[in-house]
C-alpha cells in the first residue's frame, strides 16, 4: 500500500506555503523600510550626556537665553556647544561643590575638554547652516522642538530631506518675528494669523528658500 | 566597425592639439577607436573575487547598526577670541622659494590651514599666486615628512631628541671660538631675518664659511650685469610699461623675478586696448609660458640665440646711428628659413627702436653671461632701464640664486679641513654633479647635520637630521625684489615639532630667543621708529608699507660694457647653424610641476600636466618634429643621451616648435629619496621620472652640445593627458562638419577695424537655435563665467587651485594612462601653424554650467539637475554611475571616481593628510560622477553672510577657487543678472562666444576670443588666413 512521506494535511496546506513564501519578501522588505526610517530610528534619540545637564532646568525653569550658551548660532553654520569657560561663568559660584559638575570643574583644570555627545546628526553631505535660519525667522524649536523642557535631549523630529523641504517649499507656517526667535513657548493665536504673519515676514525679508540641490549639498 | 582604421575624411583642423591628430595618422584613428586606450584590461580584480568581495561588503553593511555611529562634540574649554567652530579664519603669510617671495592670505579653519590665496594687498601677487604656492598645503599635510630627530650610529638610524641634538652642538661649538672647521651651506632665502642671523654668526665666528647653494641658479645672469654695469644686479620686468617684449628663452612668468606680478602686468596689456596692447616676441629653445603668449615665436637651438642677440644688437646700433636697416629678407636665393629669420630679426629691432623707452629684452637664466651682458647694453639702447626693466644691485649672497659655491664647497671638502658642517633647508647631494661625489665626501665628516623637511638625499648622507618647520609652521620674514618687508606667520603648530632656519642659527646666538623674537628684532632693527601699532598692522596686512621708498635701479653702464660684435652677425644669424651630424644640444631646464626636485612628492604639482607637453607624472625627452623624423621616434619611444659624464635612457615626446636637434629635458625628477610619491629607494619605490642632473658637470649646467642620442628599441608608455576625451571618428567628423571653432581668435587690426564690427560669435554660423526642452526662467541670480583667452599664460595655477578646494583626488599616473585624471578644470592647449613653428593658444575648461544641459538630459536618476540659479547641480547621493552625463558631454569635464581615490587615507600613518580638506565640499566615494561646481560652496557661504548682514552681494565678492588664483585675472565670475557685473559686461563683449553655442547648450561660461598683435610683415608668412566659415550645421 502507498505510505505517503509526508502527511496529507500537509499536501491541503501547500497553497498557503506558497502564498507565504510569496509575501515573505514583500514582508521583508516592509520590515526592513520602516525599521530604517527616520522616524524610527531617530525620533527620541536620547543618549546619556557625561555631564547630566537639564535644558529643561537651564532654558525652561531659569529662562537663560539659548544665545547665552549657543554662542555662534547667528555667525556661523555651527551653533557651538560651549565651552567650560561658559558653564564656570556661572558655576564656580552657583553649585560650585555640586558632585554632577566634577567633569565640568575637572575640564576647566585640566584644559581636557568635556566630551558631549552628538544628539542632532546630519549626514555629511548636508550643508546646514544655523545663522541662515535664525537671522531669518526660523525658531530653534521648529527642528529641535521644545528643548526648554527636555531634561535629556533628544531627538524630535526626523531631520529627514522631505521633512525639510516641506518648510523650504511653504516657509510661511514656520516663521515668527525676529525677537521670538528664541522664545520657544511662542505661538501665534491661530493658523491664520501663523499665515498672515509669515505671509509679512516673507514679503518684508525676501524670504526665498531654494529647494536647489546645491542649496544644501556640495 | 570596419571604417574605424581609415582615414578621417576631409580632416584638417585648423587648431590641433598633438602632432598625430594633424596628421591624421593611422595611431590617432587607432587611438580614438579604442575604449580603453593603450589596449589595456582593466586589472586588478577578477570577476569572481569582485563577486565575493561584494558578497562580503553586503553582509557587512547589513550589520552595520541602524543609526549613525555615535559621535562626540568636543568643544574648547577655552575659546579663543574670534575664532568660530567651523568659520574659516584668514591670515597674511609670505611663501619664499628661493628667495621668490609670494605674499599669500592663508585660509584657517578650526585652526588648519587648507587654502592659500594670494594677498590681495602685497606687490608681489596683487591677489594671484603660481601652482607652488596653490600645492603648499598638500607639503605641509605630508605624511611623508620627516616627524623625528634621527641621528646615524654605526651605519644605524636612530631616533633621537631636539635636546640630544642641541647638546651634541653645543658640544661641537664649545670646542671653536672662531669658527673654525666649520659650514653652513643653505637654500637662497630673502629672509632678513636669516641674513642677520648669518651677519651676527660672521661676527661670531669669521672663520666659518658659508654657502649658498641653488641648482637652479641665476650665476650667468649676474655675471652678465657685472660685465655690463660692474656690479651683480637682477632684472625685474615691470611689463605693464612695456609695447614691446622680447623674451630670449626668458620664461617671464616662471622663473623671472616677480612672475606672478609679471603675468598681471601682462595680461593687463593683452585685453584688445589699441593704447595698452603690446606685442611680445619670443625666440627660444623651450616652450616656456612666454613662448606660448607670444604674438610671434622663433624657435633657435641654444647655440643660436647668443647669434640671434649679437645680430639683433648690431640691427640696433644701425637704427640708434639714423640709418635705416638693411633689406636682408628678399634674396630670392634664400630658403624659406633664413627669410623668415630675416624677417623676423628686422621686425624685432625696428619694433624695439620704434618702442623705445616701452620696450625691453629678457633674457632666460640659462643663457651665457655674455648674452646678458647684451641684452642690459640693448635695454640700455633701448632707454628702457627704470621703466619696462629695473636692474636691481644682488648685496646679499644669501638672496642670490647660485650654484658656484657648489665648486668652492667641493674643494673645501675635499681639502678635509671641514670638521663640522650644517646643511639647511637645501640638497645638494641630489643635485650636484655625480662625479663630485659629495655624499662620500659628507660622509667622512665627524659632525654633519641636515635640517629640511624630508629625509631626503643629503640627509642620508649626514650623522644628524632634524625636521625642518613647513612656512605654514613657523615664525619668519621675506623681502621682495623692491623691498618690501613681509612677515611670514605660522599658521599652525609645528605637526613634527620641526625647527626653522631661523630656530637653528639662533642655537648659536642665544638659545633663550624664540623666532618669533627674532622676526621682531629685525622689524624693529629696519624701522627703528614703527610703533607696536606698525607691528600689528604688518602682522594684519603682511607687509610693512613704506612711503616714498626708491628703488636702487642701475641705470648707467660700467666702461666695461664694451664688446666687439663681428660686423657678419646678421648674416651670420641668418644662414643658421650648421647641420653637425648625429649629435644634438641638450637643454636642462626648470620643471614645472617639481621646480628643481624639491616638489617632488607633492602629488597635487606631480598630476598636473606640463602648460605645453602635457605630461604628468615624470620628465621626459622634449624633440621637434625634425629631430623625431631624424631619429624615427614618436611619443614614448626610449632614447639615450651621452655626454661625457652620464649615460641616460629617457621617453620622448614630440613636441612641435622645438627647434631642430635639440632635447629638452626639465630637472628635478629621479628623486631616489622624496618619499612614497616621488620615489623612495630603500622602501623599493621606483622614482617618477628620470635624474637629468646626472649629465651636469662642473663645466656645463644648463646646455650641453654635441651630446650624442640613440634610439633604443624600447617603449615607455606617458602618463600624458594631452589625447584625452578625444571622441570617435563618428564625433571628429561631426565636428569638422558641423562645428565652429573651439578656440577663437583675432588680430588686432581686425578687432579695432572702424568698417567692419568683429564679432566672435558671429564667426560660426548656424540655423536658428531652437530648443526641444522648455527654457529655464529665473527670476534670482544667474551665476555665469567668463575666460579671457588673451589673458590666460597658460600656467595652471588655477588646476591646483580647484583641486585645493575641491577636494580633488590624486589618481597616479597610471590611471591618468587611462584617461581618469580627475582634475575639474583643464587647459586645452592647442596648436595652430607650422609643425615646425606653431603658436599655441591656452583654453581653461571646466563645466560650462549650461542651460540645455546634455547632462541633465539623459540621468536616469536624476543625480544631475538644474539650479534656481541656473548651476548644474550634482548630486552624489543619487548618482548610480552610469556614466551616461560624461558621454553626453560635448565639453568632456565629467570626472568619474572608477575607484575609491581616497582609501590610501585610511592608513593611519596617512591620516594626517585629511587635514588638507576643505570641509566644505563633501569627498567623493567610488562610483559616483563629479564635475566643477563654479565653487557652489562659496557661492552659498557668500549668500548667507550677506543675507545674515541684510545686504545685497556685491560683485565680485563671489570668486570661484579658479579666479581667484589667477595671476593673469583671465577668470571671471559672477551675476549674470545684474547687468553691471563684470561677467555680464564681459559677455556683452565682441570678443565674447560661447564655446558649443551652436548646440544650443547655452553654456554659462563665455570665452573671450584671444587678441594676437602680429608684426605686420610676419603676420603676412605666419597667419594662415581664417578658412571659410563653416558651412551650416545638418
Amino acid at each position: 500500500m502507498f505510505k505517503p512521506y509526508l502527511p496529507l494535511w500537509f499536501d491541503r496546506a501547500r497553497p498557503i506555503f506558497g502564498a507565504l513564501l510569496l509575501f515573505l519578501p514583500l514582508y521583508l522588505l516592509g520590515v526592513a523600510w520602516f525599521a530604517a526610517d527616520p522616524q524610527t530610528i531617530d525620533i527620541g534619540y536620547s543618549p546619556a550626556q557625561p555631564v547630566p545637564f537639564s535644558h529643561a532646568l537651564h532654558a525652561g525653569e531659569l529662562g537663560l537665553d539659548c544665545r547665552y550658551c549657543h554662542t555662534t548660532v547667528e555667525k556661523a553654520a555651527h551653533a557651538a556647544i560651549p565651552s567650560t569657560e561658559i558653564c564656570m561663568n556661572c558655576h564656580d559660584r552657583i553649585a560650585a561643590n555640586s558632585p554632577k559638575l566634577a567633569l565640568v570643574r575637572e575640564s576647566y583644570a585640566t584644559g581636557q575638554p568635556i566630551p558631549w555627545v552628538r544628539v542632532h546628526d546630519l549626514p555629511d553631505f548636508v550643508y546646514f547652516d544655523h545663522s541662515a535660519h535664525v537671522n531669518r525667522g526660523v525658531s530653534c524649536v521648529e527642528c529641535h522642538d521644545r528643548v526648554d523642557r527636555m531634561d535629556r535631549v533628544y531627538q524630535a523630529k526626523t531631520l529627514r530631506m522631505g521633512w525639510c523641504l516641506e518648510c523650504h517649499r511653504n516657509p510661511e507656517q514656520h516663521l515668527r518675528p525676529q525677537d521670538q526667535i528664541t522664545n520657544l513657548a511662542w505661538q501665534a493665536g491661530s493658523p491664520e494669523e501663523q499665515q498672515r504673519i509669515g505671509e509679512e515676514l516673507r514679503r518684508k525679508n525676501n524670504i526665498q528658500p531654494s529647494t536647489s540641490c546645491s542649496t544644501c549639498h556640495r | 566597425m570596419s571604417r574605424q582604421g581609415e582615414p578621417i575624411a576631409d580632416y584638417n583642423p585648423r587648431y590641433w592639439r598633438t602632432l598625430d591628430e594633424l596628421a591624421n595618422t593611422p595611431e590617432f584613428r587607432e587611438w580614438i577607436a579604442k575604449e580603453f586606450p593603450h589596449g589595456v584590461d582593466l586589472e586588478g580584480l577578477s570577476r569572481r573575487r569582485w563577486l565575493q568581495l561584494m558578497a562580503a561588503s553586503f553582509t557587512l553593511a547589513g550589520f552595520a547598526g541602524c543609526r549613525w555611529e555615535k559621535t562626540e562634540i568636543v568643544p574648547f574649554v577655552h575659546r579663543p577670541t574670534g575664532r568660530i567652530p567651523g568659520k574659516p579664519e584668514r591670515f597674511a603669510t609670505a611663501m619664499d622659494l628661493s628667495g621668490e617671495v609670494t605674499g599669500l592670505v592663508a585660509t584657517c579653519v578650526d585652526g588648519r590651514p587648507i587654502k592659500l590665496e594670494g594677498n590681495p594687498v602685497h606687490p608681489s601677487s596683487l591677489g594671484g599666486t603660481d601652482a607652488f604656492a596653490q600645492a603648499a598645503v598638500l607639503q605641509l599635510y605630508d605624511p611623508d615628512r620627516s616627524r623625528d630627530v634621527i641621528a646615524r650610529s654605526d651605519g644605524q638610524w636612530v631616533v633621537r631628541s631636539w635636546e640630544d641634538f642641541t647638546a651634541a652642538l653645543r658640544e661641537r661649538v664649545a670646542a671653536t671660538s672662531s669658527g673654525e672647521g666649520w659650514v653652513f651651506v643653505t637654500g637662497a632665502t630673502s629672509s632678513p631675518t636669516v641674513r642677520r642671523l648669518r651677519k651676527l654668526l660672521e661676527q661670531r665666528w669669521p672663520k666659518a664659511q658659508w654657502f649658498t647653494y641653488e641648482p637652479l641658479h641665476d650665476d650667468f645672469v649676474r655675471r652678465g650685469t657685472r660685465e655690463a654695469f660692474g656690479v651683480e644686479a637682477r632684472p625685474v620686468y615691470r611689463l605693464n610699461q612695456a609695447k614691446v617684449i622680447l623674451a630670449l628663452d626668458a620664461d617671464l612668468f616662471f622663473e623671472s623675478t616677480g612672475h606672478v606680478r609679471a603675468a598681471r602686468d601682462f595680461a593687463a596689456t593683452r585685453d584688445g586696448n589699441p593704447d595698452r596692447m603690446s606685442r611680445l616676441y619670443a625666440v627660444e629653445t623651450r616652450w616656456t609660458l612666454s613662448g606660448s603668449s607670444a604674438d610671434h615665436r622663433l624657435p633657435l637651438s641654444p647655440g643660436e640665440i647668443s647669434a640671434f642677440v649679437d645680430a639683433l644688437e648690431n640691427c640696433l646700433a644701425t637704427l640708434a646711428a639714423g640709418e635705416s636697416l638693411p633689406d636682408i629678407g628678399s634674396s630670392p636665393d634664400q630658403s624659406p628659413e633664413a627669410r623668415y629669420r630675416a624677417v623676423f630679426l628686422k621686425a624685432v629691432a625696428e619694433d624695439l627702436w620704434q618702442y623705445r623707452g616701452r620696450s625691453v629684452v629678457a633674457a632666460g637664466n640659462w643663457l651665457g653671461p655674455e648674452v646678458h651682458a647684451a641684452v642690459a647694453r640693448i635695454n640700455k639702447r633701448l632707454e628702457s632701464l627704470g621703466g619696462p626693466v629695473v636692474y636691481l644691485p644682488v648685496s646679499d649672497p644669501m638672496t642670490a640664486r647660485t650654484a658656484e659655491s657648489l665648486h668652492a664647497l667641493h674643494e673645501l671638502l675635499v681639502s678635509g679641513s671641514v670638521q663640522n658642517i650644517l646643511f639647511a633647508d637645501t640638497n645638494p647631494v641630489y643635485s650636484a654633479p655625480l662625479a663630485m661625489k659629495l655624499n662620500q665626501l659628507i660622509e667622512r665628516i665627524p659632525f654633519s647635520a641636515h635640517l629640511g623637511l624630508y629625509a631626503d638625499e643629503t640627509a642620508l648622507s649626514c650623522r644628524w637630521h632634524i625636521p625642518m618647520a613647513h612656512f605654514l609652521e613657523a615664525w619668519g620674514d621675506a623681502e621682495t625684489w623692491d623691498g618690501t618687508y613681509t612677515v611670514v606667520q605660522p599658521m599652525i603648530a609645528p605637526l613634527w615639532g620641526g625647527k626653522s632656519v631661523i630656530e637653528l642659527l639662533s642655537l648659536f646666538l642665544d638659545a633663550n630667543k624664540n623666532a618669533q623674537d627674532w622676526v621682531y628684532e629685525t622689524f624693529q632693527a629696519r624701522y627703528p621708529h614703527s610703533q607696536a601699532a606698525d607691528w600689528e598692522r604688518c602682522l594684519a596686512q603682511g607687509l610693512f608699507r613704506e612711503e616714498n621708498r626708491q628703488l636702487n635701479s642701475l641705470t648707467e653702464l660700467a666702461n666695461t660694457a664694451k664688446r666687439e660684435i663681428p660686423g657678419d652677425a646678421v648674416e651670420r644669424f641668418v644662414a643658421g647653424e650648421k647641420s653637425t651630424g648625429n649629435s644634438v644640444s641638450v637643454l636642462l631646464t626648470a620643471d614645472y610641476s617639481v621646480y628643481d626636485g624639491r616638489f617632488a612628492n607633492n602629488a597635487w604639482l606631480q598630476e598636473w600636466p606640463d602648460p605645453v607637453t602635457r605630461l604628468t607624472w615624470g620628465n621626459a625627452a622634449v624633440i621637434g618634429v625634425e629631430t623625431a623624423r631624424g631619429l624615427d621616434c614618436k611619443d614614448g619611444s626610449v632614447i639615450r643621451l651621452e655626454v661625457s659624464s652620464a649615460t641616460l635612457d629617457l621617453p620622448v615626446v614630440v613636441v612641435p616648435g622645438i627647434p631642430p636637434r635639440t632635447v629638452v629635458v626639465s630637472l628635478g625628477y629621479g628623486r631616489s629619496a622624496a618619499g612614497h610619491v616621488g620615489g623612495l629607494v630603500r622602501e623599493n619605490i621606483p622614482p617618477v621620472g628620470v635624474n637629468t642632473y646626472a649629465l651636469r658637470s662642473d663645466a656645463s649646467q644648463f646646455v650641453f652640445s654635441g651630446v650624442k642620442v640613440t634610439k633604443l628599441p624600447r617603449n615607455q608608455p606617458l602618463a600624458s593627458v594631452q589625447d584625452h576625451h578625444l571622441i570617435d571618428r563618428v564625433g571628429l567628423q561631426g565636428r569638422v562638419e558641423r562645428l565652429g571653432e573651439l578656440v577663437r581668435e583675432v588680430t588686432l587690426e581686425r578687432l579695432t577695424d572702424p568698417h567692419e564690427p568683429y564679432s566672435a560669435e558671429e564667426v560660426v554660423h548656424h540655423p536658428p537655435l531652437e530648443s526641444l526642452w522648455p527654457e529655464h526662467t529665473y527670476d534670482g541670480h544667474r551665476w555665469g563665467m567668463a575666460v579671457d583667452l588673451s589673458k590666460c599664460i597658460g600656467c595652471g595655477a588655477c588646476v591646483v587651485a580647484c583641486q585645493a578646494e575641491n577636494n580633488i583626488p590624486v589618481v597616479g599616473p597610471a590611471q591618468v594612462m587611462r584617461s581618469r585624471e580627475m582634475h575639474w578644470i583643464r587647459i586645452d592647449r592647442y596648436f595652430t601653424g607650422t609643425p615646425e613653428n606653431p603658436r599655441t593658444v591656452h583654453q581653461p575648461v571646466m563645466c560650462q554650467q549650461c542651460e540645455m544641459a546634455p547632462c541633465e538630459q539623459v540621468c536616469p536618476v536624476a543625480a544631475t539637475v538644474h539650479s534656481h540659479e541656473g548651476l548644474n547641480d550634482m548630486v552624489y547621493n543619487r548618482c548610480i554611475g552610469t556614466r551616461y552625463c560624461a558621454n553626453n558631454c560635448p565639453y568632456k569635464v565629467r570626472r568619474f571616481n572608477y575607484f575609491y581615490y581616497h582609501k590610501d587615507l585610511d592608513n593611519p600613518r596617512n591620516e594626517v593628510q585629511k587635514m588638507v580638506y576643505n570641509p566644505e565640499v563633501t569627498i567623493r566615494s567610488r562610483g559616483v560622477m563629479e564635475k566643477c561646481t563654479y565653487c557652489v560652496q562659496r557661492i552659498q557661504n557668500a549668500k548667507i553672510e550677506a543675507k545674515n548682514q541684510r545686504r545685497p552681494l556685491i560683485d565680485g565678492e563671489i570668486q570661484t577657487a579658479c579666479q581667484q588664483v589667477c595671476p593673469a585675472q583671465a577668470i571671471v565670475f559672477g551675476d549674470l543678472a545684474d547687468p553691471s557685473s563684470a561677467v555680464a559686461q564681459l559677455h556683452q563683449s565682441n570678443r565674447a562666444y560661447g564655446m558649443l553655442a551652436e548646440l544650443n547648450v547655452k553654456p554659462r561660461t563665455k570665452y573671450l576670443a584671444r587678441v594676437r598683435n602680429p608684426h605686420p610683415a610676419l603676420q603676412a608668412i605666419e597667419y594662415r588666413e581664417p578658412a571659410a566659415t563653416h558651412e551650416h550645421g545638418a
